[in-house]
C-alpha cells in the first residue's frame, strides 16, 4: 500500500433527501380550506384596506396587520401575461400556452393563472378571466382546485383599473 | 486601545420557544416579535436605517426562503438589508461593524427559522465536508459527544460533572418563562437518563425547539431616546475554525479563547470575573465547560452569574438562540430580568456558537455606561 491506486476514485455520491413538514398558517388554512368550497379568500390590510391574496398577515407596504379574511371574485382581469413555448418540469399541458397574472375582482395584488379555452394569441392586458374549478368532490384545498382561468366575454376592463394590481 | 463608536442594545422582543408552533409559519412568528421590539423602543419602521436577519434556507426548505421575512421586517420603502445563514447574534455583530463604518445609526436584526418543519439532524449533517463526514452520518449530537469525550479524557471530568452543569441549567430556566423546558431536574435524575450518544445523556442536551427574536441596535446620540437604560457594547469579537474536526484539538475551544481575549481587551475588561453575568450558547453541558475553561469562568464561583436564564439547554431555537443570549445581557442590565434577575448587574457577558463543536465563537462584552467618552 505504498503506493496510491492505479484508478483512482474520480466520483462521489451523494443523495440529499430532505423531508419537509410544512405549517400552512391559521391564515392561510382558512384560504385553503375555502378552495373545497370555490371561495377565494383574502387579507385586508387594517390601514390602508387593501386586499392582499393569497392571505398575508401584514401588509408589507403598510407595515400594518392584515388580519381580517374577506371574500373575493373568482374572476377577475389579465394584467400581465407571457407565452411559455418551453416545456417546463411538472406542468405537461399542450405548448404554448398562456401564464397570466390576473387581479381578481375585489383585491389589490395578483395572483398566477393559467389561461385556457383561448388562443394564446388572443389573450391580452384588461381581458376578463373567470376560475374553472374541479368538480365537486374532487377538489383538496390546494392551489390545483382551480384548473385554469377562461375568458368571460365581458368588455375589457379600462386600463386604470387594474394597471396599479400587475 | 482605539476609542470606538459606542452603539447600545435598545430593544429585544422573542418568541417563548416551543417546539413546534402548528398555527404561524416562521414569518408569521416574526412579525409580531417586529413589532414589540419597534413598540418597546418608541420607533416606527421609518426610524430603522439597517437591518440583517440570520435564517437559514436549508431549515426553511426554500431556496431564498429569507426573502419572505422581508415582508414582516418593515422592509418598506427599501432600505439596506442583509442576510446570514448565521445566528441572529453574528447578525448583531455585522450591525455593529456596519455601526463602525459609521454608515447606519440604528439597525434592526431578527432570527428566525422552523426547526419542527424539517429534520434538523439531517440538515445539519450537510454542514459538513461531503467526502469525509457527511458521509458517515455524523449529527450535532455524535460531533458534540466527541467533543464531550475529548474533553472528559483531558481534564478528567465525570458524567456527574456533566449531569451537575446541565441541573444547574435546569434549575435556572425554571423561571424563565420564555424557555422550552421549565421544569427543574436535579443532578441525580439527569444521571438516569439514557444515553443519546454516549457520553452525552438524554438530560443533557435541549430538545429541538423554535422562535423569533428582534433586536434594535442604535449608536451613541438615538440610543438615548429609544432606551430608558441602553445597555452598551463595550467589545466584541468573532473567531471561526477549522471545518475539519480532526484538524483542531476538540477538547478546548481556541476560537471561543481568543474571541474572549479580543472582546475583553477591547472592552478593558480585566477578567471574567469582573462581570456580573454572562451567558453562553451551549448546546450541551460539555460545551458549557469547555466555553467556561475558555473564558476563564469558574463555574463554582458566585461571579460571574452563570446562565441565569437556565442557558441554551432549556432552549436552543435555530437562528435565534445566541442572539437570546445577547439578549438576555441586555435584559439583566437594562431591569427587564423578572424573576432571573442577577442584583446590581452592570456588566455582561453574552457568547453564541454555531457549526460542529464550536466552530463559530462570537463573544460580546456589554455594560451600563458608554464604554468611550
Amino acid at each position: 500500500m505504498n503506493e496510491p491506486p492505479k484508478e483512482p476514485v474520480k466520483y462521489v455520491d451523494a443523495s440529499v433527501r430532505l423531508p419537509y413538514h410544512y405549517v400552512a398558517g391559521d391564515h392561510r388554512a382558512s384560504y385553503l380550506r375555502a378552495l373545497k368550497d370555490k371561495k377565494l379568500l383574502g387579507s385586508k390590510c387594517s390601514k390602508t384596506g387593501k386586499v392582499f391574496v393569497p392571505p398575508v398577515i401584514c401588509s408589507p407596504e403598510s407595515f400594518a396587520p392584515a388580519d381580517r379574511l374577506i371574500e373575493v371574485k373568482d374572476r377577475g382581469t389579465v394584467t400581465t401575461f407571457c407565452i411559455v413555448n418551453i416545456p417546463v418540469i411538472g406542468r405537461d399541458l399542450p405548448l404554448p400556452y398562456v401564464a397570466a397574472s390576473v387581479a381578481l375582482d375585489g383585491a389589490d395584488i395578483s395572483i398566477f393563472a393559467l389561461i385556457q379555452e383561448c388562443a394564446p394569441e388572443h389573450v391580452h392586458m384588461g381581458m376578463r378571466v373567470e376560475a374553472v374549478w374541479k368538480p365537486d368532490g374532487e377538489r383538496q384545498g390546494d392551489h390545483e382546485d382551480i384548473l385554469y382561468f377562461r375568458p368571460t366575454g365581458e368588455p375589457d376592463a379600462p386600463r386604470a383599473s387594474y394597471i396599479n394590481r400587475l | 486601545m482605539t476609542a470606538l463608536r459606542n452603539v447600545a442594545i435598545v430593544g429585544f422582543a422573542q418568541l417563548p420557544i416551543v417546539a413546534r408552533d402548528e398555527h404561524r409559519m416562521a414569518t408569521e412568528m416574526l412579525y409580531p416579535v417586529v413589532r414589540q421590539a419597534l413598540a418597546d423602543c418608541g420607533v416606527e419602521r421609518d426610524d430603522i436605517d439597517y437591518q440583517i436577519a440570520g435564517s437559514t434556507d436549508y431549515m426553511d426548505g426554500r431556496p431564498f426562503g429569507f426573502v419572505a421575512a422581508l415582508e414582516v421586517m418593515g422592509s418598506w420603502p427599501p432600505r439596506q438589508d442583509l442576510h446570514l445563514e448565521m445566528d441572529g447574534a453574528f447578525c448583531a455583530y455585522y450591525a455593529w461593524v456596519r455601526m463602525q463604518a459609521g454608515d447606519c445609526d440604528t439597525a434592526l436584526v431578527v432570527g428566525h427559522g422552523k426547526t419542527s418543519e424539517g429534520e434538523p439532524n439531517r440538515i445539519l449533517n450537510l454542514s459538513l465536508d461531503p467526502y469525509y463526514q457527511a458521509a458517515i452520518g455524523l449529527d450535532p449530537t455524535s460531533t458534540a459527544a466527541l467533543q464531550a469525550s475529548a474533553y472528559m479524557a483531558r481534564t478528567g471530568a465525570t458524567d456527574r460533572d456533566l449531569a451537575t452543569m446541565a441541573a444547574r441549567n435546569r434549575s435556572a430556566g425554571a423561571r424563565n418563562p420564555d424557555n422550552q423546558v421549565r421544569q427543574p431536574a436535579t443532578t441525580e435524575e439527569l444521571l438516569h437518563t439514557p444515553w443519546a450518544v454516549e457520553p452525552l445523556r438524554q438530560g443533557y442536551l435541549p430538545p429541538i425547539g423554535e422562535s423569533a427574536t428582534c433586536m434594535i441596535l442604535a449608536a451613541e446620540g438615538k440610543a438615548e431616546k429609544m432606551c430608558n437604560r441602553p445597555v452598551w457594547i463595550h467589545g466584541t469579537d468573532h473567531r471561526t475554525e477549522l471545518q475539519t474536526l480532526g484538524a483542531r484539538d476538540l477538547s478546548r475551544s481556541a476560537g471561543a479563547t481568543l474571541a474572549a481575549q479580543k472582546a475583553f481587551a477591547m472592552a478593558g475588561l480585566q477578567r471574567a470575573a469582573d462581570a456580573d453575568v454572562v451567558e453562553l450558547t451551549a448546546a450541551t453541558p460539555a460545551e458549557e465547560l469547555i466555553l467556561c475553561e475558555a473564558l476563564g469562568i469558574d463555574p463554582k464561583a458566585s461571579r460571574p452569574a452563570l446562565n441565569p436564564s437556565g442557558g441554551a439547554l432549556c432552549g436552543n431555537p435555530v437562528m435565534s438562540s445566541g442572539l437570546i443570549r445577547l439578549g438576555e445581557i441586555f435584559r439583566q442590565l437594562s431591569g427587564r430580568a423578572g424573576e432571573r434577575a442577577v442584583a446590581k448587574a452592570r456588566c455582561g457577558i453574552a457568547h453564541a456558537a454555531q457549526g460542529h463543536c464550536l466552530q463559530q465563537n462570537l463573544v460580546w462584552v456589554l455594560g451600563t455606561e458608554r464604554r468611550w467618552s
